[in-house]
């Protein structure tokens, strides 16, 4: 169906100069328990999409001609979940060659053809934010995807109408990267304060240059030739000017407590700390001064700064009042958030639409995009999941993936090898025997940046 | 309210022995033994059907009566009305108690150097105070298979149960000698060997492995001849796979090594469990055909290559059993074997169904592990591990409301619970004052 | 050097002298000069270019311009006559893009301040400056190898880092002449990270692509200021932004080596993005592309290398599970497009040309053919090699085809070259005479040389490997010591900079099979990698293994030959 699709849109005039059109879909879903996640739950509902917008939600829908139905009765119908933290569908993950790299875009190097894509939709999520890994302090500008698998043209994969994001990163990675790796600041986290206060002043030295060469080269006999050019200084500019969100990597309260004072400072409020493990002990901070928080369902101890961390951390941070998400930062985890967001039923006790909101509406707020997906509402993008069991049961199984109206999974029916690329000379395919290989990324590619063999330090988890 | 509440306090304090440390505040709880009734419950008993209004008499450490309306003498009674009781979970393959801080290397301890290592202890690593036994315990996993990693020998598992000062008081009862079966299989994505470089390699590894194994036949024959061997401590440990005092603990996982490892023990007249057995289901047949036992997992993990259907993991567990494998699950984790119930959850869903998936946590591994006397079920005579929870563990909405282990009633913390209490409300808040 | 040269399998570089142009007073000791520049080949089959049938001519030449062609010309006195009855003549190929004869250059040391976060540009593989022409050895022994294919020009790409310089188009006549038709053609690049240095990866390279490109564009704005205004700061144009300025102006292209399809489409982004002139290098994963390719216009240099039929001839038929039989077919059906996608390009109406960098000059041919069996057209495939890289290179003037005027420049052989059993008898570059040694029928296909039993390995091999942590590379010396050999390895030292040195183990040649392990210290424990691999003439393609670790390609050249 969605190869049909492509080869129809390819006909249409997917060209080198005509902006592509995604795939669109429409579909009534019927007799479904929704879901809504904003609006309550419906029994026996129908949700009617056209063109890839949620046009219709009640009961005893018709499907107008031409639109395929589905009957859903007994299974629940949910938003796409959405993943505020991951690298899945990126050739490259750190640039990790400077403490501040926010010329660097993801986007640049996003891979439609990874399969952990189609994983990711096996698990119902249609929405992945792929960051840029945590190995600097001011790290790569990120890509939001929708996860329209088969695509073959990256930006067929990219969510045009996300708004810009950017990773930062505290802690142990950036001062093992830098000041042990490489002896260059930051070794501290001193050293981390000191290189995003020199970073965003910089920039906004170098936003007053170019404002007086502007202002200066229309006139007569000008003399002030133009400013060096530096995307990494625009970057943190366009931070400061509030078209860019912030997405931290973080886990010590006073790391956290930091940025939110250089934050404060510079009049940035568009932040958002991922992972945040000790956020739970600045939780009201975070609730007042910044977006939120983007935290794991359970993971610690892997490292010391996670340590004295508390698998109730979603659910303080949410009683706080803080913007509260569930990533998966790996491309295992992906597969399974709704099972990640249950958690925080046996940790802190939320109810199903509070634990729902963390895979949803939430993330979606942390990403700029809540206007647009995140909950079941009619005109928001038809990005849906069905489910046998309640999606908070740890025996959920999901059972179709909708993105714009477009079913991309159905445990019915999709083929087993859903490789999009094989090799012409492969013998024998590789065998992965530990996801960790695979899955935990966010220091991937660092090694490029060490010398040859001492990178294999690296390798354990260093989220 | 309050106003009877410090009253009660001001009554209490009182009362308390007046040698008070100052810098001390407040009681810390222990897990303690004694004689516990609980009464009027849901006894999910694993191997004698499901009881309803059932109590649980535990004595001694060992469940000494379960039944309808049984006494309560001097027992102290705990309610369970509207609860299940359940055995506690097993986790077949960790390194619980032997990390800190995976990535602090001064804190790990379960990795030794050299390739013939099987005198390496597990239980001697054991940190009975490690923050991630309390942390898994109020989970209902009461008891883990301790497995030492590194070379093709690296060192010999213990069983553990998540309560005590010292490992002796911890120790299940059972041991295995760990055996990393050689692999034939690619690694990866970045491994580029030939294809003829693989399998030269994974001969020699097999060929190295036939030797050392003819070493401990060797030590073994000539020990049992009464001859005076040089201190050799690797063949000692070695050689008692081979006069089956310990059985041996095999990982192996791709497709093939899986059926090279089942044609290198068919004729050793040793005891067989394989673990890990990550691509058992593309080999199912021959698995069930060999009688051994299979320890799998983690469940939830990814496909061993990237042809396989997405749910590869989730599946492999229920595709051996119904192949008729005998099936028992790990998570091959550390800080995070607290997830093992949700792991079986999901081997359940896909395929393993929720009994199977329940016999896989608690009285499969008893069976494997030849410990079904003492573990694994609810019956009478056996040793007092028990949860108490308000629904089905392997649901995340259920709260594990007790937890005995050896007839101990634990404490239900931990860091991440007395975290949680300090810091929900914390004071000050936003504002300092 | 010249051993060198009988390594490769060339037999007798006949006729070839000194043509000296300037009288230096001294006549040729060496006897080896040739007698005259001018020839006629007779009464050949002459395929003149692609398309054009072929006739019986004649074909004369002086001085590396053809005088004529035809069948009624007359010859001159004093021309060497080469009868061609029984031969057939096609144009001399033209390599789009390639690095025969190519040398990088040292890299500096690096300065004392060295700040890996902002490395100098020449560290950093940003070179814009250099280019092609002092990299280029016209007697090295790979120029050889590619003559011998039929090639005759070559686009040369510096080598390098992410900008490694200016390209060149070069002739391959005699060694003893620059042979520069054109320096400066256009500005290579790719997106090859620097080893420990900003940028590292691919997307550092795209953003550090651009603030070059960017830069660049101001200082030519500074300068026309400076120029124009007084009371202007004096510019201080920095080596890469003067470099780049001819890129900038439009006035050459720049020329990305873009294999697969992300790396493509990464290349067509910038150059939307940027505006500069763009030819695509390298091409070899393309198929979905095709449209998108078309649309743009963009000139495109595909691969002539094709990958190895090994894992297909490895399928077996019986005894293999569904599974896997799903496997092979994807396999084969993968194999299969590969070869499929020139006739493809052709398809769909893309004048596309070859480069020859990454491929095996003994395979040129069998390649040809083999994309000829998959659709592609005679006549295509030898636009390929011939007009249309002649026209994306801009010397349509002067080469692509044999036409009076031209560049003599064309491939004598016995059968039509899409034939398996046509040998190259001759070369013509730049209106040197190359000559080869016909084999009889028997013989192993295009005559590539059959690797000796105990091949000699000694000397000083250069290799480079490629390892998730980047690309190394190091020396490999190997002395002859009694039946066995003993050498060393260098590496970069784990601990730090610079290069550490081992002595190399276990060595073990067969054939033209080689193996050795050598042991690294990293934090205290030793390391053992293992290295085998397949020596062909000069080069060495292999693995080398890293227990734990994985394996990684590793290819070697021979520096030095026998000490």
């Amino acid at each position: 169906m969605k190869k049909l699709i492509y080869i129809v849109a390819a006909f249409l005039g997917l060209g080198w100069n005509a902006q592509a059109q995604t795939p669109k879909g429409s579909v009534l879903i019927k007799n479904a328990t929704v879901l809504t996640v904003t609006q309550g739950n419906q029994e026996n509902t129908d949700v009617l999409v056209q063109d890839g917008i949620i046009k219709q939600i009640g009961k005893n829908l018709s499907a107008p001609s031409g639109v395929t139905t589905i009957d859903a009765s007994g299974k629940y119908l949910m938003p796409g979940i959405i993943d505020a933290h991951s690298h899945v569908a990126l050739d490259v993950v750190n640039e990790a060659s400077s403490p501040i790299t926010a010329e660097v875009r993801m986007k640049d190097v996003v891979n439609p053809f990874e399969v952990g894509i189609y994983r990711a939709l096996a698990g119902g999520v249609t929405i992945s934010h792929a960051m840029h890994g945590s190995a600097n302090v001011v790290g790569g500008q990120n890509a939001t995807l929708k996860h329209r698998w088969g695509a073959k043209d990256p930006a067929d994969i990219i969510m045009q109408d996300a708004p810009r994001t950017i990773k930062f990163a505290l802690g142990e990675n950036p001062t093992r990267v830098h000041g042990r790796g490489n002896g260059i600041q930051p070794r501290t986290r001193m050293g981390v304060e000191a290189v995003l206060r020199n970073g965003f002043n910089e920039a906004i030295q170098y936003k007053k240059a170019w404002d007086t060469y502007t202002s200066a080269k229309s006139q007569k006999g000008n003399t002030t030739p133009p400013p060096a050019y530096s995307e990494r200084l625009q970057t943190l500019a366009d931070i400061l000017d509030g078209k860019i969100i912030i997405h931290c990597h973080s886990y010590r309260a006073d790391e956290i407590y930091m940025l939110i004072n250089v934050a404060r400072d510079f009049g940035i409020k568009k932040l958002v700390f991922q992972h945040t493990n000790e956020g739970f002990k600045v939780a009201p901070e975070i609730a007042e001064y910044t977006m939120g928080a983007s935290v794991f369902a359970d993971w610690w101890a892997y490292k010391f700064e996670v340590y004295y961390s508390t698998a109730f951390n979603a659910a303080i941070l949410h009683r706080n009042g803080a913007i509260t998400s569930i990533n998966s930062d790996s491309a295992e985890l992906i597969r399974h958030l709704y099972h990640e967001a249950a958690k925080t039923q046996r940790y802190g006790g939320l109810t199903d639409d509070e634990a729902l909101a963390m895979i949803t509406i939430n993330p979606a707020k942390q990403l700029g995009i809540d206007d647009k997906v995140g909950s079941i509402e009619v005109g928001k993008q038809a990005d849906l999941v069905i489910f046998e069991e309640h999606p908070l049961s740890s025996y959920a199984v999901p059972q179709m993936t909708f993105v714009d109206g477009v079913k991309y999974f159905d445990i019915q029916e999709d083929k087993d090898d859903q490789r999009q690329l094989v090799a012409a000379t492969e013998m024998v395919e590789p065998i992965f025997l530990r996801a960790d290989e695979e899955a935990h990324r966010c220091m991937q590619d660092v090694d490029a940046y060490f010398e040859a063999f001492q990178g294999a330090f690296l390798e354990e988890h260093h989220h | 309210m309050n106003h009877i509440l410090k009253t009660i306090y001001t009554l209490l304090l009182a009362l308390m022995p007046l040698v008070v440390l100052a810098q001390i505040d407040g009681d810390f709880v222990k897990p303690r033994s004694g004689k516990f009734l609980l009464q009027n419950a849901t006894v999910v008993t694993i191997t004698k059907g499901t009881l309803t209004n059932t109590s649980v008499l535990v004595e001694n450490g060992k469940i000494t009566q379960v039944g309808a309306n049984l006494s309560a003498g001097d027992a102290e009674v705990i309610d369970c009305t509207g609860m299940f009781v359940y055995p506690g979970m097993i986790d077949s393959g960790t390194r619980l108690g032997m990390v800190e801080v995976s990535s602090v290397p001064e804190t790990v301890d379960y990795a030794e150097i050299g390739n013939v290592t099987p005198n390496m202890q597990a239980l001697t690593t054991i940190n009975p105070n490690a923050e991630a036994i309390g942390v898994t315990r109020v989970s209902g996993v009461t008891t883990v298979l301790a497995v030492p990693t590194g070379g093709l020998f690296p060192g010999t598992a213990a069983l553990i149960n998540l309560n005590g000062y010292t490992p002796d008081q911890m120790y299940g009862g059972f041991k295995a000698v760990v055996m990393n079966f050689p692999s034939s299989g690619r690694r990866g994505r970045f491994d580029r060997r030939s294809d003829e470089d693989i399998k030269k390699e994974a001969e020699k590894s097999m060929k190295e492995a036939d030797e050392i194994w003819n070493n401990a036949k060797n030590y073994l024959e000539l020990k049992n001849s009464g001859a005076t061997l040089h201190y050799y401590p690797e063949m000692e440990h070695l050689s008692k796979v081979l006069a089956k005092e310990l059985p041996l603990l095999v990982q192996v996982n791709a497709a093939s090594d899986i059926q090279n490892a089942i044609q290198w023990v068919k004729d050793k007249d040793i005891r067989v469990i394989f673990s890990g057995v990550a691509e058992g289901w593309r080999v199912a047949e021959d698995l069930a055909k060999s009688g051994i036992p299979v320890i799998t997992g983690p469940v939830q993990d990814l496909p061993t290559r990237q042809s396989d259907r997405y749910d590869a993991a989730y599946a492999n567990a229920g595709k051996m059993a119904k192949a008729g494998v005998k099936v028992a699950l790990r998570t091959d984790e550390e800080e995070n074997v607290r997830n093992l119930p949700f792991h079986a959850a999901f081997a359940a869903a896909y395929g393993l169904g929720k009994e199977e998936a329940w016999k896989a946590v608690t009285i499969n591994p008893a069976e494997i592990m030849g410990i079904a006397d003492h573990y694994g079920s609810v019956e009478v005579g056996k040793r007092a591990n028990l949860i108490v929870a308000t629904g089905d563990p392997f649901e995340t909405r259920t709260q594990i409301m007790h937890v005995f282990i050896d007839g101990y009633r634990i404490p239900l913390s931990n860091r991440h619970i007395r975290l949680y209490q300090e810091f929900l409300e914390r004071s000050p808040g936003l504002k300092a004052n | 050097m010249k051993k060198s040269f009988l390594k490769a399998g060339l037999l007798g570089l006949l006729v070839a002298g000194f043509f000296i142009q300037s009288a230096n007073a001294q006549s040729d000791p060496t006897g080896k000069r040739r007698v005259t520049g001018t020839y006629a080949i007779t009464n050949a089959t002459l395929f003149p270019s692609p398309g054009q049938p072929g006739t019986k001519s004649t074909v004369l030449f002086k001085d590396g311009i053809i005088l004529g062609v035809g069948s009624g010309i007359s010859i001159p006195a004093g021309t060497q006559v080469i009868p061609g009855d029984s031969l057939f003549i096609y144009p001399g190929f033209i390599d789009g893009a390639g690095s025969m004869g190519i040398t990088k250059p040292k890299d500096p040391e690096k300065p004392k301040d060295f700040v890996s976060s902002a490395p100098p540009d020449e560290l950093a593989g940003i070179t814009p400056w250099r280019t092609a022409v002092d990299q280029f050895d016209p007697a090295s022994s790979e120029v050889d190898d590619w003559r011998k294919a039929g090639f005759t020009i070559s686009h040369l790409i510096p080598d390098g880092g992410m900008i490694p310089g200016k390209s060149a188009i070069l002739v391959l006549g005699d060694g003893k002449s620059t042979n520069l038709i054109r320096a400066n053609t256009a500005m290579a690049a790719n997106f090859r990270g620097s080893r420990g240095m900003y940028p590292a990866t691919a997307s550092g390279v795209m953003a550090k692509f651009r603030d070059v490109y960017q830069n660049s564009t101001l200082a030519l704005e500074h300068e026309s200021l400076f120029a124009s205004n007084a009371g202007v700061t004096r510019p201080k144009v920095t080596p890469t932004q003067s470099g780049m300025a001819p890129v900038i102006q439009k006035q050459i292209p720049v020329i990305f080596e873009a294999p697969k399809e992300l790396e493509i489409r990464r290349a067509m982004a910038l150059q939307k993005e940027l505006g500069f002139n763009l030819i695509l290098t390298g091409l070899e994963n393309y198929e979905h592309l095709i449209p998108v390719l078309k649309s743009s216009g963009i000139p495109v240099l595909v691969q002539l290398s094709l990958p190895d039929d090994k894992a297909i001839k490895a399928q077996k038929e019986d005894g293999v599970t569904d599974a896997t039989q799903a496997q092979y077919a994807r396999v084969k059906e993968a194999y299969e497009a590969v070869l499929k996608q020139a006739a493809k390009l052709e398809a769909a109406g893309i004048p596309f040309a070859f480069s020859t960098s990454g491929a095996k000059s003994g395979d040129a041919l069998k390649n040809l053919r083999t994309m000829i069996e998959n659709g592609l057209s005679e006549k295509a495939a030898l636009a390929a090699l011939t007009t249309n890289a002649a026209s994306i290179l801009g010397i349509s003037r002067i080469a692509g085809s044999v036409e009076k005027g031209k560049l003599a420049n064309f491939i004598v052989s016995t059968d039509s070259i899409f034939n398996e059993d046509a040998q190259i008898k001759h070369v013509v570059a730049d209106g040197y005479i190359f000559d080869y040694e016909v084999k009889k029928k028997t013989s192993n296909g295009n005559g590539t040389t059959k690797p000796g039993e105990g091949i000699s390995i000694a000397g000083v091999w250069e290799y480079q490997t490629e390892s998730p942590a980047g690309s190394t590379g190091g020396e490999l010396e190997f002395t002859q010591e009694g039946a066995g050999y003993q050498g060393s390895i260098t590496y970069d030292d784990p601990s730090g900079s610079g290069k550490a040195k081992a002595p190399v183990k276990n060595i073990s040649v067969n054939g033209n099979q080689i193996t050795f392990e050598f042991d690294v210290n990293a934090g205290g424990t030793d390391i053992t990698v293992t290295v085998s691999g397949e020596i062909n003439g000069t080069t060495m393609d292999g693995t080398m293994s890293i227990a734990q670790f994985g394996s990684f390609p590793l290819t070697a050249k021979l520096a030095s030959p026998s000490l």
